[in-house]
């Protein structure tokens, strides 16, 4: 979907020489730092972790948690990225944890090979744009942690596969291997398998 | 990083991908799509054509659940800090104490708590914001060292003997320490043009 698609400017990109002071006063442990750093950060953190999840009470949670553990891990952050992309990376793996809490590993193998819906054949598929977001997000959790997780850095937040290989922690073949995997679960579940 | 819910190999491994009836993969299909390559067979193909029709349906899908999710400039993070700030404050992070008067006093101050005046000291000469303070004792003295990002177009001695000053006072006056030393690394010049942006520091 390159040609389509529309990045979201990476966290780090309106990121000024204040944001280096406050890492460092926070990492000292300023708190009035850190918490200017909790609200510069805190929206597209949590619209991150709503898209990765579903749901804001959720999202809202694992943003808390993530800005907790980097407090605690603020004094061995040496800045080798910005923060931003630390708190992306933080979050992500936090909201992977909770997707693999949500349900048993074994049926997540198969959810590629979802057969095709009884449905798609009927000519009623043809739907408003708004029922097929709808079936969209319900289709989202179809798909593994992972795939997920890979799927929504990729799709919706419009990283490259070198930052989400770099954020999930994997290789750029296997973010492609996930994303692939995701996308064809995904044209099944909104119907459109031939 | 757990990888056992997805086989490593590269999406194009045989088994996980899949060939369409004209035999071609549908990995293929769909990333010459995602880099907007036409290709003859394509434009001929109904198996090929179907795909991508499959794609964009999604891709179109996508763009709603973007749009949904992508509102956060009216996030109110306001509720959020408030939150992860009473957590940050129930932590107890190991930090150091410093003297404070006279060494016989036994009066001692957490060096978070005296780094944060003295930043603030040092912040109140115009264009100067500061960052890392480090605050050790020093036989009963302390030594300070403070990291500042100073405005381009500073005299820089002179600057940073005013920094020196500012942070000498409030150390006798507010905090009662007495500092053997005060030494200033300007770590960035900031062009003051660029200022305004004070709110950041909070």
């Amino acid at each position: 979907m390159a040609g389509a698609r529309r990045p979201t400017a990476p966290p780090d990109t309106g990121e000024d020489t204040g944001d280096t002071l406050l890492v460092v006063r926070a990492a000292e442990g300023d708190e009035d730092a850190f918490a200017a750093l909790v609200r510069a950060h805190a929206p597209a953190l949590i619209r991150l972790a709503t898209r990765l999840l579903g749901t804001p009470a959720e999202a809202e949670d694992a943003v808390q948690e993530a800005f907790l553990s980097a407090w605690r891990r603020l004094p061995e952050f040496h800045g080798q990225a910005s923060f931003g992309t630390w708190m992306y990376r933080i979050v992500t793996n936090r909201c992977l944890n909770v997707l693999r809490a949500r349900r048993p590993v074994a049926p997540l193998e198969s959810a590629g090979e979802v057969p095709a819906a009884e449905h798609t054949t009927s000519p009623a598929r043809i739907t408003e744009a708004r029922d097929a977001v709808r079936e969209l997000r319900e289709a989202l959790d179809l798909l593994s942690a992972e795939q997920r997780a890979c799927w929504v850095l990729r799709e919706l937040d419009g990283r490259s596969y070198e930052f989400v290989a770099d954020a999930v922690g994997i290789s750029q073949d296997a973010v492609r291997a996930r994303v692939f995997r995701a996308r064809r679960c995904l044209t099944r579940a909104l119907g459109a398998w031939r | 990083m757990t990888t056992h819910t997805d086989p490593p190999e590269g999406a194009h491994a045989d088994g996980d991908d899949e060939r369409l009836p004209c035999g071609r993969p549908l990995s293929q299909v769909w990333d010459d799509r995602e880099r907007r390559t036409d290709t003859p067979h394509l434009a001929g193909c109904p198996h090929c054509q179907g795909a991508v029709r499959d794609l964009e349906q999604l891709e179109t899908a996508v763009r709603g659940l973007r749009e949904e999710t992508r509102e956060t400039s009216a996030y109110d993070a306001e509720p959020l800090t408030r939150r992860v700030m009473d957590l940050v404050r129930l932590e107890l992070r190991p930090g150091c104490p410093v003297p404070l008067g006279d060494p016989a006093e036994d009066l001692w101050i957490m060096e978070t708590v005296a780094a944060r005046a003295l930043r603030s000291a040092a912040e109140t000469v115009e264009g100067v914001r500061a960052g890392s303070c480090r605050v050790v004792d020093a036989a009963g003295a302390v030594a300070v060292r403070l990291d500042i990002h100073a405005p381009a177009n500073a005299g820089l001695r002179q600057l940073a003997e005013r920094v020196r000053q500012r942070v000498r006072e409030a150390a006798d006056r507010e905090l009662g320490m007495v500092t053997a030393s005060v030494d200033i690394r300007v770590t960035d010049l900031v062009d003051t043009r660029a200022e305004g942006r004070e709110g950041d520091t909070a």
